[in-house]
């Protein structure tokens, strides 16, 4: 059976859906993709071999594509991790500026070899 | 029946032996039957900051073991009518109690008094699950600090897998200049991150270190603002609604208004 284009940009992957709030101390690690109804605290830390969805803060360490799939994305309304890894890269955001959180949901992603952050859009 | 609440933090340092003693003899003050028991096996505080060392002749290892009545290990406050002392041990250290003899001690103190209020070690390990194991609410202390926030953090996360649920927050050491400057953070900052409802808050305030070194709890001093907090905090606690005092440093003085209008803080 042909694919249609539309059904191309589905991710038939297991994905898990963590209702509440990760604290401090608590992780995650799945085969799958992951999405947090909540905040990932500072000291949580989650693992998914696919992509990871925080509809909260993400203050914690985070690992997309930890099987080694480098087009696996990470996005969080709120992006201020203490520590973002995809597939084998891995970075920190930039020092100093510890200054307030703001509302302004953004994708970590690989482009050109690098983990680039951007705004988040929906893709059309 | 009465309440085993246990009170916790993580961290150390941030207050929970001095919270311990305050709000314990804040609930006696008001004619509740109350004994607090120190769980810190090994680094006994709260005796010495209710000034009541001396007159220690068993300690909660004696009690877990038969050497004692429970009855002969309590100490039994002077300045106050129904307050007393269960005091830990210091030369044992958390490995001489375990969960269920703490299980079956809450329950026989349970039995006779209104509050029964457990004073955590800090840390995550054996004396934390001994202070926990009897206690149906927790009190967790914080201060206004990244480190001491991360640790109530965790802390609560355990909790909640221990079915305590919803523990109730208490922020200390707040030095209100320094959040308006913003170099410490707020109450809304910490609220934020530990989702849990506020219990109190209590400003930074020289007097508790000359109360505690003396063994005489704040709570008890009409005049001290640490004391006034703790206060309304054992009021709340006892279901009634106070509003959060305000951590203005005088803020009813003509001076210090006069001071705040000149410099454009209003």
């Amino acid at each position: 059976m042909v694919k249609e284009l539309w059904q191309e940009g589905i991710s038939a992957r297991p994905t898990l859906l963590v209702q509440h709030t990760l604290r401090s101390g608590q992780h995650i690690n799945y085969d799958g993709n992951v999405v947090v109804l909540g905040d990932v605290n500072a000291g949580a830390d989650i693992m998914a071999a696919g992509d990871i969805l925080v509809m909260g803060a993400l203050r914690g360490v985070v690992h997309a594509g930890a099987t080694g799939d480098e087009s696996a994305t990470i996005t969080a309304l709120v992006l201020n991790p203490t520590q973002l890894r995809i597939s084998s890269h891995i970075t920190r955001p930039p020092d100093g500026n510890k200054s307030g959180e703001i509302l302004m949901p953004e994708t970590a992603r690989i482009k050109d070899d690098v983990v680039t952050i951007e705004n988040y859009q929906p893709s059309k | 029946m009465g309440k085993v609440i246990v009170v916790t933090s993580g961290k150390g340092g941030v207050g929970k032996t001095t919270t311990t003693a305050n709000i314990g003899a804040g609930l006696a003050k008001i004619g509740n039957k109350v004994v607090m028991v120190d769980t810190d096996i090994g680094l006994r505080n709260l005796d010495v900051v209710l000034g009541l060392e001396n007159r220690i002749v068993y300690d909660i290892v004696d009690v877990v073991r038969g050497n004692c009545r429970l009855r002969q290990a309590l100490i039994k406050d002077k300045r106050l009518e129904e307050m007393y002392l269960l005091p830990a041990a210091q030369t044992k250290d958390k490995t001489a109690v375990t969960e269920d003899q703490m299980k079956e001690l809450c329950e026989n103190l349970k039995a006779e008094f209104d509050y029964v209020i457990i004073d955590c070690p800090a840390g995550i390990e054996h004396g934390f699950r001994n202070a926990i194991a009897g206690a149906e609410e927790a009190i967790v202390v914080t201060t206004p600090e990244v480190s001491a926030v991360r640790d109530a953090d965790r802390i609560i996360g355990l909790l909640e897998a221990a079915e305590i649920r919803k523990p109730k927050l208490i922020i200390n050491r707040i030095r209100s200049k320094m959040v308006r400057s913003g170099d410490m953070m707020s109450v809304e900052d910490i609220l934020e991150i530990l989702a849990v409802d506020l219990l109190g808050i209590v400003p930074d305030d020289d007097v508790i270190v000359i109360s505690t070194n003396r063994g005489e709890p704040t709570v008890l001093d009409e005049e001290s603002r640490a004391g006034q907090a703790f206060r309304n905090i054992v009021k709340r606690i006892t279901g009634q609604e106070v509003p959060l005092m305000s951590l203005d440093e005088q803020p009813g003085s003509l001076w210090g208004r006069l001071k705040s209008l000149f410099r454009g803080n209003n």
